[in-house]
């Protein structure tokens, strides 16, 4: 389905993808786990043209992406369905019209378009949330919209990009058990890239380990739990410690403030930039608290920190476990 | 009679005489240049944040070229950007002076300033919904006018107000070179003759003018958001 041999990429002088090499077969879910700026958005992005790229092969259902013209590449992104950490659903339209867009861009028949925006928003189960609009949503379900506009041109493979990271341990839980459903149903190849290593555990047959732009482990996911390479060992035990340099700061919120503003904010307000290196909702007594550990430079320390307290945001600092400082 | 009831009176008179022709020209000004400068400004828009540096297909020289001349064009002083396409408003129209000919330039100016504020509506637009339809399959026409403009709609109507609202105040300035409307009016009877009462009508009319136009593009916005 796809093979990937001696993947080298570059922005600019920054080396981002070394020596990549990995095979992903029909009816794979396949896993791709690292840490923050491994690389792994901009591995996914080479599959589907959304990234060039200059050394190596890269090749999608036979073809190599680097030759397709634009009417190729068009074609194979029909092919290849894609979800996104944020959703990046259209807002202006309702779930039923997110759906169907893909089929609009395409110039599918109408008839054609409503059966299948149905049939879809069944299979996700959302079939009375048709015209509401995508606002009004949890995250779960919209993620669920998500995955059918993924689905809606009949992909054979299916990329997602963090698809589970904003949302809370138990709609992670029930999203992927529907990707699973998917994968076996329709019998979709899925590429799933994570920092999550409960998501790869859960549905991933095959895994790679990604780190800083080199496989540090790959092979049936099993198997490497079983007899964990070091750079595996490394990443479970420390998933958010892992400190590469400045500082991690941990954010936290209560569920109703939405951390993904605040974090935009934030980084617009103060034109920085830092990393999103980890977060999770905890049920904390009665309530539900997220926290988002975001790592940045030791040089910005302080006016991040000034800015959390002005904005009166709860914070610590995340001691890193192997060099406690 | 008072004289403030005598001041009212001379003040009515001069809203049923005098106001409306101007009134009705300043309107015809606003309405088609704010049309045309959309249509320009709104073109260039497009084919700026396509070849932007960030864009769907950057194209550097392209990109530069529009962005100087977006700029030089807004740099220059609305009066003199009147008289100096006096000669190009003459061939387009066949006369200088009247609302129709005012109409020349006050696109001109406009379409530069529709072009930046569209540009940055359009910029504004989540990157990820972006790639999204691209990940679909989406050609880069489809992206701009299916996903960047449907999502940037509330953000462009307001802007709409924005420039109807400078126009207003732009084709008052043109009444200095006889482009007509109510600011050819002020000045006319206000400047010229000292009559106040005329002028304050006169100006009456464009606050009101510049009000409703900021209320019908809020309510929009509300519509659309
Ligand atoms: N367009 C770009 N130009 C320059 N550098 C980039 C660009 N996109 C990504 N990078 C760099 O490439 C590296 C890998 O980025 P990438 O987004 O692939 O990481 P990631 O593993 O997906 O991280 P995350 O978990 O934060 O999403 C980072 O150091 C990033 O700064
Ligand atoms: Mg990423």
């Amino acid at each position: 389905m796809i093979r990937i041999e001696g993947l080298n990429k570059r922005f600019g002088d920054h080396q981002v993808l070394t020596d990549i090499n990995l095979h992903v077969e029909q009816g794979d879910i396949f896993g791709i786990v690292g840490h923050s700026g491994a690389g792994k958005t901009t591995l996914l992005h080479c599959l589907n043209g959304l990234e060039s790229y200059e050394e190596g092969s890269v090749k999608v259902m036979g073809q190599e992406v680097r030759d397709l013209d634009d009417k190729g590449i068009k074609l194979l992104r029909r092919n290849m369905g894609m979800i996104f950490q944020h959703f990046s659903l259209m807002n202006r339209k309702n779930v039923w019209k997110n759906v169907a867009f893909p089929m609009e861009i395409w110039h599918m028949p109408k008839n054609q378009i409503r059966e299948r925006v149905d049939e879809l928003l069944e299979l996700v189960g959302l079939p009375e949330k048709s015209h509401e609009r995508v606002g009004n949503l949890s995250g779960g379900q919209k993620q669920r919209v998500g995955i059918a506009r993924a689905l809606a041109l009949n992909p054979r493979i299916l990329l997602c990009d963090e698809a589970t990271s904003a949302l809370d341990p138990r709609t992670t839980i029930s999203i992927l058990e529907l990707l699973d459903d998917i994968n076996k149903k329709l019998g979709l190849t899925i590429v799933l890239i994570t920092h999550q290593m409960e998501v790869i555990k859960m549905i991933c047959n095959k895994t790679v380990l990604l780190d800083q732009g080199v496989i540090a482990a790959s092979g049936e996911t099993e198997a490497q739990f079983l007899s964990p390479s070091p750079a595996l060992q490394r990443l479970v035990q420390d998933e958010y410690a892992f400190i590469p340099d400045g500082v991690n700061i941990r954010l936290k919120f209560p569920r109703h403030i939405a951390k993904d503003a605040i974090i935009t904010r934030m980084a617009t307000d103060l034109g920085i930039n830092f990393s999103i290196v980890g977060g999770r909702l905890e049920r904390y007594r009665d309530h539900v608290l997220g926290y988002l550990i975001i790592n940045v430079k030791s040089q910005d320390f302080q006016i991040v920190t000034d800015y959390l307290r002005n904005n009166e945001l709860f914070w610590e600092t995340v001691q890193d476990e192997q060099h406690p400082s | 009679m008072s004289n403030i009831q005598a001041d009212l009176h001379a003040l009515y008179d001069i809203m049923v005489t005098r106001i409306p022709g101007p009134t009705l020209e300043t309107l015809y000004m606003v309405a088609v240049s704010t049309l045309l400068s959309l249509v320009l400004g709104m073109i260039l828009a497009m084919v700026m944040v396509l070849t932007g540096p960030k864009g769907l297909r950057p194209i550097a020289p392209l990109y530069v070229v529009l962005d100087i001349t977006v700029n030089v064009l807004r740099s220059f002083p609305f009066i003199i950007l009147i008289i100096a396409i006096i000669p190009f408003t003459r061939w387009v129209v066949g006369t200088s002076i009247g609302s129709t000919a005012t109409i020349v330039p006050l696109t001109i100016a406009a379409a530069p300033f529709v072009a930046r504020i569209m540009e940055a509506s359009l910029l504004e637009v989540d990157s990820g919904v972006v790639e999204a339809a691209k990940s679909f399959g989406a050609g880069n026409f489809q992206i701009i006018t299916q996903v960047m403009l449907k999502e940037a709609m509330p953000a462009i109507v307001l802007n709409v107000a924005v420039v109807a609202i400078n126009l207003v105040g732009y084709s008052a300035m043109a009444g200095a070179v006889g482009g007509g409307g109510l600011g050819d009016l002020a000045i006319m009877y206000g400047y010229n003759r000292y009559e106040m009462d005329t002028m304050l009508a006169a100006i009456i009319v464009l606050v009101l003018m510049v009000q409703g136009i900021q209320m019908l593009g809020n309510f929009f916005y509300r519509i659309l958001k």
